[in-house]
């Protein structure tokens, strides 16, 4: 079989999904008609969720028509259609995977590596049981054909997942270990056959040994079984079948030989040499070469149904490539046999090569995707591998890149690919998992933990999109921005939820936002609205707002409005010359916005006229050099919120203050 | 959504002295699923003024009422008897109703306050939901409330303040405490069971702080740093007073001994989490009613995680 040309899989196709709108929006068939009344559909993309709102439009605004048309409910209608969208049903998958997929990031991250490969399987074994139970859960569930082509989806992800833990993780893992009894272990599990109910079935159906040699279906059966290695079961079956009459001498005989040396093929055990194994295996398949040579000669002098198809089973297990092929329908079994009885010892190098081989019987074309996948994997063709991985399922591809990347072995791919693939994949598994509400934080682990770049800007782009519903959901956004270290996402999370806090009326905590992020124009507008009530109120009740800001927060206008509190509070209180004092800190530490001096010039005029001298001499000088200053600015524009009349109270409260302190000092 | 769930009575299973995991495989599911019913929003408080009834505060600033029905067959249900909008924003939007609590008090006509994102307190009786009042008592984000006494209330603010409020007037702080030397952000306030002055607030950096409002102007207040991140929720256990628990972003549970008590426990704290949750604990719940103490929480993750824990000072004479 030619091997794959690089053009077929590094450009990938999307599947194709195509929704119909229902109800629909124009009666079937009547698009041209629809469409010549003017109208057409104008649509929006949500910028966080694979999700697109549609609706009728007009092609020219209505008031230009010439002649007015009629108007249908169906154009009233906005449909949110979603693509790609995470079903609910996978959500504790998710979850748990997730939970795993982080731990592996945690201990790889701890940079041990004699315990990486040990923790890599378990971990590995951890995703397994996650999609089987996956797989249980779907069975439970109510037929239908979601959950029918869930279900293939996941043994499919289990099937892989577990060929690519046996090739490159449990056999690196061993010292010289042999991949064929886990390749067998994972084949029975996988892919298992014969089905035990066709054993119960034959069995059942034929009472007596007789009828079970009579049986056709008892030899292809016996063989199915000698291919996957089942061989305690031929041995049971032969002897079952051995007395039958209806089988010549010699078959009987035979059979029951056979039963015998399948009772004694060699398995391999943890405190045997490979040496005294091998020679143990080599004794196991010279007795059975020889069997089939006496066979064979028998069948040569005599025509014998039942000889001849045990001389098919006895080939099978002495590893005669021609038999394994005819018994074997997937290019999974024939390698299976191929290995377990012809290189029992076989490490995963040979995989490879054996694989070829055995490909090559079989027609490419013929193959499913879960069987190109594999077939990626045994000869070690990752990029290609990945690819098809990619097209079962987005979760899939995403966790297969990352165990490949701490493995070591994503690098071959890189060369191919012109994107790095592990940060591609995952990316990818993040934007699906954004399109659920519920995952939005799962979604942003994957896009962290990818650690790269893009990554990062990518993750940026999203979190600041995420809706603020909740002010927990607010804080959680931001310890996420914390925690990756996104302090621009930060800064404009902040100013969201400034904006959001000002519009809704909460002004302190708008305030406190915008400090946060030093936005001191934000903050001096809030102030001057805070200002503007009050002067529109006449009742100061900003201060518990200001209160609540951050003490240690130094913007001008927040100072000035909270010593303006101060302020009122002493002249309300009678502490003249307190207040006074207060008033004059402002004026002179020049902390009050331009349009307010006036206002507080008026408010020093009570102070000057009263029974006490609150302000000295060189006081009335300071306040007058204000009002100099403003008079200025008076003159240059004609806006001011204080009228002239009392400018020229406050001069003469001014001068008469000046006198009296004067006298007084 | 409004879920209900039953889980079994830890004091009436045979006990094991060796928990094997084995053993998890063939026993029952943890908890299983009795009754379901729609809420409007998220549910971002819940609260059981009596057996049978169930209080929420919803994302639309809702308090709404739910009555637990049992029929005959040992079915049981969920209802929703009233719902009543408490939180909007001064531009009419709904504002969240961050959270609830039931005045302690045992007679009929009790009340539930609630707080929420728009500064606002609101009391209604339960029993009848639209003679619900509203007081305007903060600039910020009001996290907590809870009452440490039946006429008293305590909030506690994102701007780092615990206010206290007497419900005769409800619109007037009577008094406020901060921590001068540090700027929190309180995310949550529980009251203990029956020292009215002693306070417990957690915080969005992690730490529980156990306030004693004995003397208002002064009050003492000290930090366990035992999280990492927003602790969402605080409460005093309420068979053991000596321990507050906590749940936080951190993904675990907190079991703060306080106090060393006559028993030689010493302060300490002990944590719980699960490997499968890597997500925000956010709310939790001690069952009261069973010797074994049960500790119950939900998390991001789609996990309702439990722990059954023998009580220690429980002996067989």
């Amino acid at each position: 079989m030619a091997r794959l040309g690089t053009d077929k899989f590094v450009v990938e196709r999307e599947k194709e999904v195509a929704t119909r709108l229902s109800p629909g929006v124009f009666p079937t068939g009547r698009q041209s008609e629809w469409s010549a009344q003017n109208r057409t559909l104008t649509h929006s993309v949500h910028p966080l969720t694979n999700s697109v709102a549609l609706c009728v439009a007009g092609k020219q605004p209505r008031e230009q028509l010439k002649t007015d048309i009629r108007t249908y409910e169906q154009d009233q209608r906005i449909y949110v259609c979603g693509f790609g969208t995470t079903p609910d049903e996978r959500l504790s998958f998710v979850n748990d995977t997730h939970a795993v997929f982080s731990a592996i990031q945690s201990i790889m991250d701890a940079r041990e590596t004699h315990v990486g490969v040990d923790a890599l399987l378990r971990m590995s074994a951890l995703y397994r049981e996650a999609m089987l139970r996956q797989v249980r859960v779907l069975q439970d569930a109510r037929d239908s054909e979601f959950v029918r082509s869930e279900s293939d989806v996941f043994q499919a992800m289990h099937a892989v997942w577990h060929l690519l833990e046996i090739v490159y993780v449990t056999t690196n893992a061993g010292l010289s270990a042999s991949v064929v009894p886990y390749y067998m272990e994972w084949l029975n599990f996988n892919f298992p056959a014969p089905a035990a109910a066709d054993g119960e079935r034959i069995i059942g159906s034929s009472p007596d040994s007789n009828a079970l040699a009579q049986n056709p279906d008892v030899w292809p059966y016996v063989q199915k079984l000698a291919l996957r290695g089942h061989v305690t079961t031929v041995a049971n079956m032969l002897e079952r079948i051995a007395p039958a009459q209806v089988l010549s001498a010699a078959a009987s005989r035979w059979a029951r030989e056979l039963a015998q040396t399948a009772r004694d093929m060699p398995l391999a055990s943890s405190d045997e040499t490979s040496g005294s194994f091998n020679a143990r295996w080599r004794r196991w398949n010279s007795g059975l070469q020889s069997m089939a040579t006496n066979i064979g000669s028998m069948l040569d002098k005599a025509d014998d149904d039942a000889l001849s198809a045990l001389a098919m089973v006895v080939d099978v297990m002495r590893g005669d490539a021609d038999s394994i092929s005819r018994v074997g329908d997937t290019w999974q079994d024939v390698l299976g046999a191929v290995l377990l009885y012809s290189e029992p010892t076989a490490q995963t190098e040979r995989l490879p090569a054996l694989a070829q081989l055995v490909l090559e019987q079989f027609e490419s074309d013929d193959f499913t995707l879960v069987d190109r996948t594999l077939a990626a994997l045994v000869r070690h063709e990752l990029p290609e591998f990945l690819v098809y991985c990619n097209q079962i399922d987005a979760w899939l591809s995403a966790h297969v890149s990352d165990l490949m990347q701490h493995i070591g072995i994503l690098d071959s791919c890189r060369r191919v690919f012109k994107v790095e693939p592990r940060e591609h994949y995952l990316v990818f598994l993040g934007e699906r998992y954004l399109t659920h509400e519920g995952l939005w934080r799962v979604a942003m682990d994957y896009f962290g933990l990818c650690r790269t770049r893009v990554s990062q800007n990518i993750m940026g782009e999203y979190i600041v999109r995420m809706p603020l519903e909740s002010d927990r959901k607010a804080q959680q956004v931001l310890r996420v921005c914390e925690r990756y270290k996104l302090t621009e996402a930060m800064e404009r999370v902040h100013r969201q939820l400034g904006r959001q806090k000002w519009q809704r009326g909460r002004l302190g905590a708008a305030i406190a936002h915008f400090v946060r992020v030093s936005d001191s124009s934000a903050v001096g507008q809030i102030c001057d609205q805070l200002w503007a009530e009050y002067l529109a109120s006449g009742q100061l009740t900003y201060g518990p707002i200001i209160d609540s800001v951050l003490a240690t927060s130094a913007h001008d206008r927040v100072r000035f409005l909270t010593v303006y509190r101060d302020f009122h509070e002493c002249y309300k209180g009678g502490e003249f010359k307190r207040a006074g004092k207060l008033l004059l800190s402002i004026l002179v530490g020049e902390i009050a916005p331009s349009h307010a001096v006036p206002d507080l010039l008026v408010d020093s005029i009570p102070l000057l006229e009263g029974d006490a001298l609150v302000f000295g001499a060189d006081d009335t000088l300071e306040l007058m050099r204000c009002a100099e200053s403003v008079a200025q600015s008076l003159v240059d524009s004609d806006v001011c919120g204080v009228g002239r009349d009392e400018l020229s109270i406050f001069n003469v409260a001014c001068a008469r203050n000046l006198a009296r302190s004067y006298v007084m000092q | 959504e409004l879920v209900l769930w039953t889980t079994a009575n830890p004091d009436f299973q045979p006990t094991d002295d060796d928990k094997d995991n084995d053993d998890s495989e063939s026993s029952s599911p943890l908890a299983t699923l009795v009754a379901k019913v729609k809420h409007d929003g998220d549910v971002h408080d819940i609260a059981a003024p009596a057996p049978d009834i169930v209080a929420t505060a919803s994302s639309f600033g809702m308090i709404s009422i739910y009555n637990i029905g049992h029929t005959d067959s040992g079915d049981s249900s969920l209802s929703l008897r009233e719902a009543v909008t408490a939180h909007k924003f001064a531009n009419g939007e709904p504002a969240v109703a961050t959270s609830l609590s039931v005045q302690p008090t045992n007679s009929a006509d009790a009340e539930i306050a609630s707080c929420g994102e728009d500064g606002r307190i609101a009391y209604a009786p339960i029993l009848r939901l639209d003679a619900l009042q509203r007081h305007e008592v903060d600039s910020t984000v009001i996290t907590g409330v809870c009452w440490p006494m039946p006429t008293q209330l305590a909030i506690a603010t994102r701007a780092g303040q615990v206010k206290l409020f007497d419900r005769r007037a409800p619109a007037e702080v009577q008094a406020v405490f901060v921590d001068p030397s540090n700027t929190y952000e309180f995310e949550c306030i529980a009251a203990h069971p029956s020292q009215s002055f002693r306070l417990a607030t957690g915080t969005d950096t992690g730490a529980v702080l156990l306030w004693d409002i004995r003397n208002p102007k002064k009050p003492t207040m000290e930090a366990f740093n035992v999280h990492e991140s927003n602790v969402w929720s605080v409460g005093f256990h309420p068979s053991d007073a000596a321990k507050i628990v906590s749940c936080s972003e951190d993904a675990s549970l907190a079991v703060t001994q306080w106090v060393s008590d006559s028993d030689r426990q010493s302060r300490g704290v002990r944590h719980l989490s699960g490997f499968f949750n890597t997500l925000s604990v956010n709310c939790f719940d001690v069952c009261p009613f069973t010797r074994t103490s049960i500790i119950i929480a939900g998390s991001d993750s789609g996990n309702l995680l439990m722990e059954k824990t023998a009580a220690s000072d429980f002996a067989i004479y």
